[in-house]
């Protein structure tokens, strides 16, 4: 069946056809189409993971996972969209963490039920190793679990596919607080400032700009040195 | 030489560090460097016993994968327990083609797995590849009159089809010690389970278990023990440190890897050790004050 | 296209040579900015006739959303049963309001004390979208009060000079902060890497790569998470209620999901709504979230808030111009700090890289419809390109894809490689740069009511420079929470009575003043559904 024309598409949102323009995001088709979201839209700028879609194409058996607003919708889309995941998560209090290879394991002891499925790598609208970073998290390697998932954008598709129902995005996020917290390196020269501030090594400058006129400022500005 | 690449597992990255840091240091002295396999998978701890679940083989199969992806022929692990699982998904997998065809569609995204790669123990390449022989030539300090307990474990030897040794008289380790120049100490409980993960479930049972092989040993006389697996020594260590205020005060028992014992001969890094190795060989520098 | 891209690799490597143009000086800047510059059209703004702010010009949508109709009738609201009664309540759930909500309850509010009620998911808000930094000027070479001359001089000196000096020095302070809650910041030998943003005359700018937004506010949350700071979602605030005396005391929701309405009962309110994106301003794309409608402004004005600086509008210079379908989302100014120039259909670099926003903005506009050397789409839209593979041409192949992986995934999305071919961009509505008027612990001047974020107004001036509204956020944010925690604790700011008097009053004048408008706000979602689907809607029965 050709279901398209030079201008449209058709796609099927939870079952029905519509009609729609060519070269929309499936978010603005399906406004186009007459939904107003109140769930399942965010930042509508592949930031946020609100607008977690499913889709399958006819002809193909595989369910595609993908980001509504950053996707071009294409004709004959079968869509559902799917924009929260109930996962649980665990509190921690970062500062009194033990951060070794345990800490992941101790505070999600699921990931140890991963079996190398892939099927969260699949889901990944992100095209995050999602597998090698539940793999590094459970050999304790929190700075690559920390850096597999940097992109991640917790929209909870993986958790949703998981057959061993881990959290991936929550341990995630876990992983790359505590790698930034311990393990990335200290800069002194923060430090330094933060110092010389408290010391108001600054204030008698920075007063003094404060009470300058516009034109006086206008020519400080004038000449300043850009580096 | 056969391209080997090396499995690690996740214990070697955690806690059994010292076994991976001393075998590192022997493999360079016996000039075959350990090459770690990339992007490697945990190899799923327990092997499944269901026969149909073809889930449960991902994991392993998705390593040799890997190492097929880098033209290994071989993998070599150092934990008994990943030997035993990939080793048994691998038999599982390569006897009936249509369990290798149903996998390798599962897993679309990966290349075909098509068999061949070969899952081999340390302890398999030390007598099989390297040989006793060469061992026993890079041995600059030799451990005579060290009383060595070879503990076998269950995993490195059953099921038989898959065992590095005979399950019943198993000798290899006695070699291995013999190499060094040590005495291997043979006792009752040497190839008998140490309770493995049930130790999350019921340690009672497990260090009841474990303290029948400690027991074993120590009666048969050893001053050392040597194991080739993370989660033993994790039992067995719990239990010595139960058991070591019932003992008298000289009576003691140093659990190590049995890489830490020829990292030892040859002189190179080892990992920790228990202090109580120093009393056993001259000029050991030993840190380790309790274990594990 | 083809041929225009062939012209921009043909200049290249004569380009990556020569270096960027020089800056223009302060005269070309004045006039491109008055012949070019959507702010400088005077026929698209027009003077507030009621309320505080009477007599100050603003946009003419923004002008219209203020001077229209309740949403809901004041009289079909029960006051008398109170919903939530708290010590303090944060009103949106972005990056402003949750770092209220951290230091309120670190000032002393116990969490459940807190309530932070947000219109869509706590996070869909503009501090996740965040892409090339944030400043903090903690470099040896660089202080606070060169940071400030470059806030004055960007915002054209109508900035509030204490909140500048209090966002100054604030901000490396902030940093540390991040640095506790585990913030990944991009670091190289265990120093910061920094760079400059458009108008900063030091690199300052922190990121962490292109995802700076978001790797900031997700720890954020999920500290709040962590301290359990019970939060509302999917409830946009309608109105604020007041007490008898004029302060502040709480707000209404509306349930998105289910229609009801909420009562809320505050001893201290912060308003934390963000931006005003999704009003178009003159039909301009954004780069803003699903919910910047300027609520925030509506609902502040009406209980008696004043507004500044509202005249003027970020456009930021680079939106995606093509493809269409992602029109007006960002191209992030981090792309041309790393190098990456404005080129014009011809191949030609017309403007330094780094102006500040405005002047690059109306540069761009003026090559597209003035000097008539822009790409125009098939859609129809006109740009110009950035000519991205410069970034690996400078610092080395797999630089842009390892630091701007953002920015490269959503083109490739569309099977663009930017790595290889530049981008077609051209400005989109970005950043509210005024706002209700804040003191320097965020006080409004409605007691009781405190602001901080992009929703405030005075930090900025006429004009936000990259990098320091993620930092004012934090610094506002702070501060507005810790001033609201003292206030909600101070024994002589009791509420007694809930009163939706001042919405019913403002209604009255817009009446007296002979407003004519079906407008209705606040806006809470904007609506893209089709004419042809809305031409035939008959509502919902169900
Ligand atoms: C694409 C993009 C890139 C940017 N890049 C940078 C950058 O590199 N550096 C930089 O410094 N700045 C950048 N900014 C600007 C910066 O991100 C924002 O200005 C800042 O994060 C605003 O923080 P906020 O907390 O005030 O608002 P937001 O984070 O937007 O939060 C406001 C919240 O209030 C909620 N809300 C709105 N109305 C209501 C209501 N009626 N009731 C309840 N809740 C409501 C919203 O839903 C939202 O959750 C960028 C902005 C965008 C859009
Ligand atoms: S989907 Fe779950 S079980 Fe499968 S690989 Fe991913 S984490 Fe492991
Ligand atoms: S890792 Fe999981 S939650 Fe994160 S972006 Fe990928 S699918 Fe979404
Ligand atoms: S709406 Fe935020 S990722 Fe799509």
């Amino acid at each position: 069946m050709n279901t398209s024309s030079e201008n449209t598409i058709r796609i099927y949102v939870m079952g029905s056809a519509y009609e729609v323009p060519r070269g929309l995001t499936i978010m603005s088709a399906m406004e186009h189409a007459g939904w107003r979201f109140t769930r399942g839209a965010g930042c509508r700028s592949g930031f946020c993971g609100a607008c977690s879609t499913v889709y399958r194409q006819e002809g193909d058996y595989r369910l595609r996972f993908v980001l509504a607003c950053q996707t071009e919708a294409e004709d004959g889309m079968y869509l559902v969209q799917l924009p929260f995941t109930p996962a649980p998560r665990v509190s921690y209090t970062l500062a009194e963490l033990n951060p070794d290879e345990n800490v992941l394991l101790q505070h999600y002891p699921e990931i140890a039920r991963c079996v190398s499925c892939n099927t969260c790598t699949k889901a990944c609208p992100q095209d995050i190793e999602v597998m090698d970073y539940i793999q590094a998290a459970l050999r304790g390697d929190i700075a690559q679990t920390a850096s597999l998932s940097f992109d991640c954008i917790q929209c909870g598709l993986c958790s949703m596919r998981c057959p061993a129902d881990i959290k991936h995005y929550h341990m995630a996020q876990m992983a790359r607080r505590i790698y930034g917290r311990y393990m990335s390196p200290v800069t002194a020269h923060l430090e330094e400032r933060i110092a010389e501030i408290e010391k108001g090594v600054y204030e008698e400058e920075v007063e003094a700009l404060v009470k300058m006129t516009r034109s006086e400022l206008e020519e400080i500005y004038a000449a300043r040195v850009v580096e | 030489m056969n391209n080997a690449a090396y499995f690690p597992g996740c214990s070697l990255k955690a806690e059994a560090g010292d076994y991976e840091r001393s075998a590192a240091a022997v493999m360079e002295v016996l000039g075959q460097p350990l090459e770690e396999l990339e992007r490697w998978t945990c190899c799923g701890t327990v092997y499944s016993l269901t026969d149909d679940d073809l889930m449960h083989q991902l994991a392993s199969v998705r390593n040799l994968i890997r190492a097929q992806e880098c033209g290994a022929d071989e993998i070599v692990t150092l934990c008994s327990m990943c030997f035993n699982t990939l080793k048994r998904s691998k038999v599982f997998i390569e006897q009936d083609s249509a369990r290798l065809e149903t996998v390798n569609a599962f897993m679309d995204e990966e290349q075909d797995y098509e068999g061949g790669v070969e899952v081999f123990h340390l302890l398999e390449i030390l007598r099989d590849q390297v040989g006793f022989e060469s061992i026993e030539g890079k041995v600059t300090r030799p451990l005579s009159g060290l009383r060595v307990a070879p503990y076998y474990g269950c995993t490195l030897l059953r099921p038989r089809e898959i065992g590095i040794d005979e399950p019943d008289t198993p000798t290899i380790l006695q070699d291995f010690i013999r190499a060094l120049w040590a005495t291997p100490v043979e006792f009752a409980f040497q190839a008998e389970c140490c309770g493995t993960y049930q130790i999350v479930d019921s340690p009672e049972m497990v260090l009841e278990k474990s303290h029948r092989i400690l027991n074993s040993a120590m009666r048969a006389g050893a001053d050392v023990l040597v194991t080739s697996c993370p989660l033993c020594m994790h039992n067995l260590r719990l239990c010595y440190e139960e058991l070591r205020s019932s003992l008298p005060e000289k009576r003691e028992l140093s659990i190590i890897y049995l890489t830490q014992l020829a990292a030892i001969a040859f002189e190179v890094e080892t990992g920790e050790l228990p202090t109580s190795m120093a009393k056993l060989v001259e000029g050991l520098p030993t840190s380790m004050e309790l274990v594990p | 296209m083809r041929e225009s891209i062939a012209r921009v690799e043909a200049t290249r490597p004569a380009r990556l040579q020569a270096g960027p143009p020089p800056a223009m000086t302060p005269a070309e800047r004045e006039k491109v900015l008055a012949e070019f510059h959507p702010d400088y059209k005077a026929e698209k703004k027009r003077a507030l006739s009621i309320g505080v702010s009477a007599g100050n010009v603003v946009p003419s949508e923004v002008a219209d959303m203020l001077e229209a109709h309740l949403l809901v009738d004041p009289a079909k609201i029960d006051l008398s049963s109170v919903d939530y009664d708290v010590d303090v309540l944060i009103i949106g759930g972005g990056g402003a309001g949750t770092v209220a909500a951290i230091f309120a309850h670190q000032e002393g509010i116990p969490a459940e004390n807190i309530l932070i009620v947000t219109k869509l998911r706590h996070g869909d808000c503009n501090s996740t979208m965040a892409q090339g930094g944030i400043q903090a000027a903690d470099r040896p070479e660089d202080s606070p009060a060169i940071h400030y001359i470059d806030v004055m001089g960007g915002g054209h000196y109508a900035n509030k000079p204490e909140l500048v000096q209090a966002m100054v020095d604030d901000a490396p302070e902030i940093i540390r902060w991040h640095e506790e809650l585990g913030v990944m910041y991009d670091k190289e030998n265990g120093e910061y890497m920094e760079a400059h943003g458009g108008g900063t005359s030091r690199k300052r700018m922190h990121s962490c790569k292109d995802y700076t937004g978001k790797a900031i506010f997700n720890p954020i949350r999920d500290e709040a998470r962590n301290l359990g700071i019970p939060t509302l979602e999917f409830s946009p605030v309608i109105e604020l209620l007041l007490d008898g005396e004029g302060k502040a005391a709480g707000a209404i929701t509306y349930n998105l999901e289910t229609g009801e309405y909420r009562v809320i009962r505050a001893k201290a309110t912060v308003l934390a709504t963000g931006g005003f994106g999704r009003m178009h301003i003159q039909k301009f794309p954004t780069t803003n979230h699903y919910g910047a409608t300027a609520d925030g402004l509506v609902i502040a004005y009406r209980a008696g808030a004043n507004l500044l600086d509202m005249d003027s509008v970020q456009y930021h210079p680079t939106g995606v111009a093509y493809p269409s379908a992602i029109l007006g989302q960002l191209a992030t100014e981090k792309l041309r700090s790393q190098g990456a120039m404005p080129i014009n259909a011809d191949g030609e670099v017309f403007v330094y890289p780094l102006e500040p926003r405005d002047v690059e903005a109306a540069a761009i506009i003026r090559e597209c419809w003035s000097r008539e050397k822009g790409v125009e789409t098939v859609s129809g839209v006109r740009g110009v390109w950035l000519d991205t593979p410069m970034i690996d041409e400078i610092h080395g192949e797999g630089t842009l894809k390892d630091w701007l992986a953002a920015m490269w995934t959503m083109w490739h999305r569309h099977g663009i490689d930017i790595t290889k071919d530049p981008a077609l961009v051209y400005p989109t509505l970005h950043y509210q740069n005024g706002g209700v008027e804040i003191e320097a612990d965020g006080e409004t001047s409605v007691p009781g009511l405190f602001a901080g974020g992009e929703v405030e107004g005075g930090v900025h001036g006429k004009n936000r420079l990259m990098g320091n509204s993620l930092l004012g956020y934090n610094v506002f944010g702070r501060r507005a929470g810790i001033a609201a925690a003292k206030w909600a604790k101070s024994k002589k700011n009791k509420i007694k009575t809930l009163s939706l008097q001042h919405a019913v009053d403002f209604e009255q004048q817009l009446i007296d003043a002979g407003i004519e408008t079906d407008i209705q706000s606040p806006m809470l979602l904007p609506d893209y559904r089709s004419k042809s689907v809305l031409e035939r809607s008959l509502g919902r029965f169900l």
